[in-house]
């Protein structure tokens, strides 16, 4: 059964308040959730209020002008700072993005910052995605043929290529899968939209051989029919890939498959 | 990793409510709502067999303002779910999953119960 509230342990209160030359018409105000295991108390909501220069345009640029001049205890993953790594994702202002891409200018006045919804958290925006990773893991994204390598490269055609044209720019984020209701209460046996739009990538690969055994893997109540075509997926990615209709293509197949044999 | 409780970062609590969800949750909503309908119409046919008392009884019930109220949702419910419904088969054979395609028909579905709730009361 789906558990609809936080557990005890998890509920939220509120934190600190923080001023840094909070004054005048740049004031940005932030509210970050915060959760540290050594201070054994309850997750709480730090608000900050930062005035002055901010050396970019995004959230990640104010959370990292937070841990530079406020309080360098602040945790957060990022690397690339311009959308390629999927390394910062979180939820800002109630939806899943990556706060190197999202510009603050297109956001409210108090900005809201959570980690990814639904996950065991590290520290403060870090979530623990071992689930999500071992998710990736079994819908095996290598491709697989019988028999020997061939000596030169395995050819396609650029119309066979495009048929993967969307499917294989994710960038294992995670905004898709944590932003999914259907996820959120069963993330134990449902593999969730990032797993399976990976999975479409190998079954609409002309060149892999094990499509039959994919599809057999995913034909059960929850691997991939626990997906009720909500579509939160779709409107959280950040990339702009469509894994809502990647599963609907993979549930023609399994449906086509049966008819077939 | 060493075994920690950790908390669970907030989800419904926190994420935005957004056309998509909202309208998932209403298909489910109004499913659960108009099974309650089927046994609220059997019981007016059957109180209809039981005699006059009955029906009598049941009538006013249906009269009055919760019954006038539930009447109008039921028919709203109905017509929703049924619209959504022909949403949810368009997608499994692959149509409209593109995201201005799924708010086209996603609000198309709530207009149009409106409209056609509003037509049955009208010529009903």
């Amino acid at each position: 059964m789906a558990q609809f509230r936080l557990p005890v342990g998890s509920r939220i209160a509120e934190g600190r308040y923080f001023n840094y030359n909070g004054a005048g018409e740049s004031m940005r105000r932030v509210q970050v959730y915060r959760w540290n295991q050594e201070s054994g108390k309850q997750p709480q909501i730090d608000t900050f209020e930062i005035g002055g220069e901010i050396a970019g345009p995004m959230v990640l640029d104010v959370l990292i002008k937070i841990k530079d001049s406020i309080d360098s205890t602040l945790t957060f993953r990022r690397s690339c700072r311009e959308g390629i790594c999927g390394s910062c994702a979180m939820n800002i202002d109630g939806v899943n993005t990556l706060a190197c891409t999202t510009p603050v200018a297109d956001l409210p006045e108090t900005i809201k910052i959570y980690p990814l919804p639904h996950l065991p958290v590290i520290k403060d925006l870090v979530p623990d995605l071992e689930q999500f990773y071992k998710q990736h893991a079994i819908v095996e994204p290598w491709l697989k043929q019988s028999g020997e390598a061939p000596d030169e490269e395995r050819l396609q055609s650029p119309a066979a290529r495009a048929a993967l044209d969307g499917s294989d720019e994710c960038i294992l984020c995670a905004c898709c899968s944590t932003s999914c209701p259907s996820y959120w209460w069963n993330s134990d046996a449902y593999l969730g939209p990032a797993a399976l739009l990976q999975s479409y990538r190998w079954l609409a690969d002309n060149r892999d051989g094990a499509r039959l055994e994919r599809l057999k893997q995913l034909d059960d109540a929850f691997a991939l029919f626990r997906c009720h075509t909500i579509m939160n997926c779709t409107s959280a990615c950040p990339k702009g890939l469509n894994p809502a209709r990647a599963i609907s293509k993979i549930k023609k197949m399994l449906v086509s498959r049966q008819k077939g044999n | 990793m060493v075994d920690i409780d950790r908390p669970t970062s907030p989800h419904l609590q926190i994420y935005r409510p957004q056309l998509t969800s909202i309208l998932s949750i209403s298909h489910r909503i109004s499913g659960i709502f108009l099974v309650l309908g089927v046994v609220c119409l059997s019981g007016w046919i059957i109180s209809l067999a039981l005699g006059e008392i009955w029906f009598g009884w049941f009538d006013a019930a249906r009269s009055s303002l919760l019954g006038q109220v539930c009447s109008v949702a039921w028919v709203f419910s109905l017509f929703y779910h049924l619209l959504n419904g022909v949403r949810h088969l368009c997608w499994d054979i692959g149509w409209g999953l593109d995201l201005p395609q799924v708010y086209g028909s996603g609000y198309a579905a709530v207009i149009g119960a409106g409209v056609l709730t509003g037509l049955l009361f009208i010529f009903a």
